[in-house]
């Protein structure tokens, strides 16, 4: 238990260290949003006066007549009690309405690609290692550490060019547009379709993770309780996945999750070229239409996705590691 | 001078990774930064009346909309998609270094402070960041795209980089450096940092990598200066031309075999940087003769028991 209030003492700092960035980061930028948005006003015919600089500072969450310590404070208070302010390119919509039209589909998309993609990289790091040195471990090693390099535009351009041009797979959208489902296993159908490269794509990129897995797995197989176990006369599969991998896997877990990072950005790229309905279409969008508050709602959301991806790591760490159990009995 | 290189030759012939890694990578700094010598064609110049030509004698990765030649674009582009790589990749190590020696070295409330310092970086989104940052910038030549990678992506080295040093000064080595009255820079910069050099160099080859991809990734959002050519304004071009609907494969085609040779011929090169730094990963030369000795073994056997079959008959 010890162990679980230590980690979310550590993701509450973690966000509050995220909210912070995002009050700073407009403000330390040069050229002040606040202006920059009333000359583009003024620009396309908007007629500007007292009230509407303080209309448009208060949209921003500035405030030039305040010290900056009360508006830090607000600023967080309005964080934790969930106003984050209006998007402005959705205008009347708030930022967090804005952000919940894709942040369904992005966490179907990341969720199955992540879960797929940890299967793949265990099962095949779980198989080099028990091969190393074979010519299928340079070739799986290399093979996905050079895919896992290739830029994630890359990849969804050529996904989309070979197989979605062609019209096997869909060009776009979550689900066909305009279709009636005629019952939930249509539906569900539908959406697996749609999904099949973006996610293809996601697990394509993360293929990095057999070589962690393939190196916690040589680093564990020279460890003393192998040798014992193969002297036993246990069969190899027992030592491979009940002896090894259950170790070797702890560090891969925690690598995992950091990575998740990394992952969203792919996968707003990949959004992007499949025109898929998720965040980074709403990324996007607010980048074309310099929707500040939406973006920074975005990039909070990210660390909340990161830190609760993190969090479930730490569980899973949890159940699979005794030592940390019985360490939190103990303290 | 002959012992070095013979060497260093028998390290690349016993090593196929990292001699073709090598290869690949004087392949593309050659073809970029001698790309007069390859192609005649001026990558900004507009040839008219030939606009999504295809790949042909004359323009032998075709033309993108507005007439150029893809050829050119590419070789040239590429300067500036590989300095900026090597810049934000020397910029992030730097910073990597500074911040995970310190940590590592000092220990104690100074490695507390710092490593919860990494660990909230590497929790935000750096990618997110990046974007965010970019806009507000507005659009960006190379040298803003490089300093920003560089800075928002040192996390992970600082963190190898700080498990390193705390492993290394607990070493013999150093206690005997300290007794013998060595000043702290010393210590750091003459007993320690050598040690690191395959971290160094493997976080130096990974960062690189990782800013070749999200350059191009900022880059194909629109953030990139439209009048440099780089790899990742080419494919922001192409995609904002429409050239992949209508079928225009080739624009697409230098940038993106472009990136992935490099990449390629970076990651096998990490590979090698790996596989010295860590001695166990390096299973592949003792492990073959092992696969071949099984086999030989394997063989006598069936033999051995073929001539015994063959005596009892």
């Amino acid at each position: 238990m010890k162990y679980v209030f230590k980690r979310l003492g550590f993701y509450l700092i973690a966000f509050i260290a995220a909210i912070t960035l995002n009050f700073f980061l407009p403000r330390l930028m040069p050229g002040d949003p606040v202006q920059m948005y009333l000359s583009e006003l003024y620009q396309s015919g908007g007629r500007i006066d007292e009230a509407t600089i303080r209309a448009v500072e208060e949209l921003f969450g500035f405030n030039s007549s305040e010290p900056l310590i009360i508006s830090y404070l607000s600023y967080v208070k309005n964080i934790f009690t969930g106003n984050w302010g209006y998007s402005f390119s959705n205008y009347p919509q708030t930022v967090l309405q804005a952000m919940s039209r894709g942040l369904g589909w992005t966490l179907f998309l990341m969720g199955s690609g992540l879960v797929i993609s940890f299967i793949i990289n265990t099962f095949l790091g779980i198989l080099v290692a028990w091969k190393r040195g074979s010519k299928l471990d340079t070739g799986i090693t290399v093979t996905g550490q050079i895919i896992a390099n290739i830029p994630s535009v890359i990849i969804a351009l050529f996904l989309s060019y070979t197989l979605a041009y062609s019209g096997i797979f869909p060009r776009g959208y979550a689900v066909t547009p305009l279709m009636v489902h005629a019952n939930t296993f249509e539906f569900v159908k539908d959406v697996a379709y749609h999904a099949f490269l973006p996610v293809t794509a996601i697990v394509m990129m993360s293929l990095g993770g057999i070589m962690g897995m393939r190196a916690n797995m040589i680093n564990q197989l020279g460890e003393d309780y192998i040798t014992m176990g193969v002297a036993k006369g246990i069969h190899d599969k027992k030592i491979m996945f009940a002896y090894c991998a259950r170790n070797a896997l702890l560090p891969v877990v925690t690598t995992f999750a950091m990575q998740i990072g990394f992952m969203l950005g792919g996968s707003l790229i990949i959004e992007l070229v499949f025109n898929y309905p998720g965040l980074g279409k709403v990324m996007l969008s607010a980048i074309n239409g310099r929707d500040y508050p939406l973006m920074q709602g975005i990039l909070l959301m990210s660390t909340i996705m990161m830190l609760s991806a993190n969090f479930i790591a730490d569980i899973v760490i949890l159940l699979l590691d005794p030592r940390i159990r019985t360490e939190g009995k103990r303290g | 001078m002959k012992r070095i290189l013979s060497t260093i030759g028998s390290f690349l012939k016993n090593s196929p990774k990292t001699s073709i890694g090598i290869t690949l990578i004087l392949i593309m700094l050659i073809l970029t930064f001698g790309a007069g010598l390859f192609t005649d064609h001026d990558p900004l110049h507009r040839y008219k009346g030939e606009y999504h030509s295809p790949p042909s004698a004359e323009h032998v990765l075709g033309t993108t909309r507005l007439g150029r030649d893809v050829l050119a674009q590419t070789l040239y582009g590429g300067r500036t998609s590989i300095s900026v790589g090597v810049f934000a990749g020397a910029i992030a190590v730097s910073i990597s270094l500074v911040v995970g020696v310190t940590a590592g070295y000092f220990g104690g409330i100074v490695d507390n402070i710092i490593s919860a310092i990494i660990n909230i970086v590497m929790v935000i989104p750096q990618v997110v960041l990046l974007l965010i940052v970019a806009s507000m910038l507005g659009g960006s030549s190379p040298i803003l795209i490089a300093t920003l990678i560089g800075f928002t992506s040192w996390p992970f080295g600082a963190r190898v980089i700080r498990a390193q040093t705390m492993s290394l000064r607990s070493r013999e080595f150093i206690y005997s450096a300290e007794t013998l009255g060595e000043t702290k820079l010393r210590r750091l910069f003459v007993e320690i940092m050598p040690n690191m050099l395959s971290m160094i160099s493997s976080a130096f080859v990974g960062t690189v990598i990782y800013a070749i991809m999200a350059q191009s990734f900022l880059e194909f959002i629109g953030f990139g200066d439209p009048l440099s050519i780089t790899w990742g304004t080419m494919l922001y071009n192409a995609q904002n031309t429409g050239a992949l609907s209508s079928g225009i494969w080739w624009e697409v085609l230098g940038p993106s075999v472009a990136i992935i040779t490099l990449g390629a011929g970076l990651t096998l090169i990490n590979f090698s940087i790996d596989e010295i730094s860590n001695p166990k990963l390096r299973a592949q030369r003792f492990m073959n003769s092992y696969y071949k000795e099984l086999k030989k073994n394997k063989k006598r056997k069936e033999k051995s028991q073929l001539k015994l079959g063959g005596n009892n008959g």
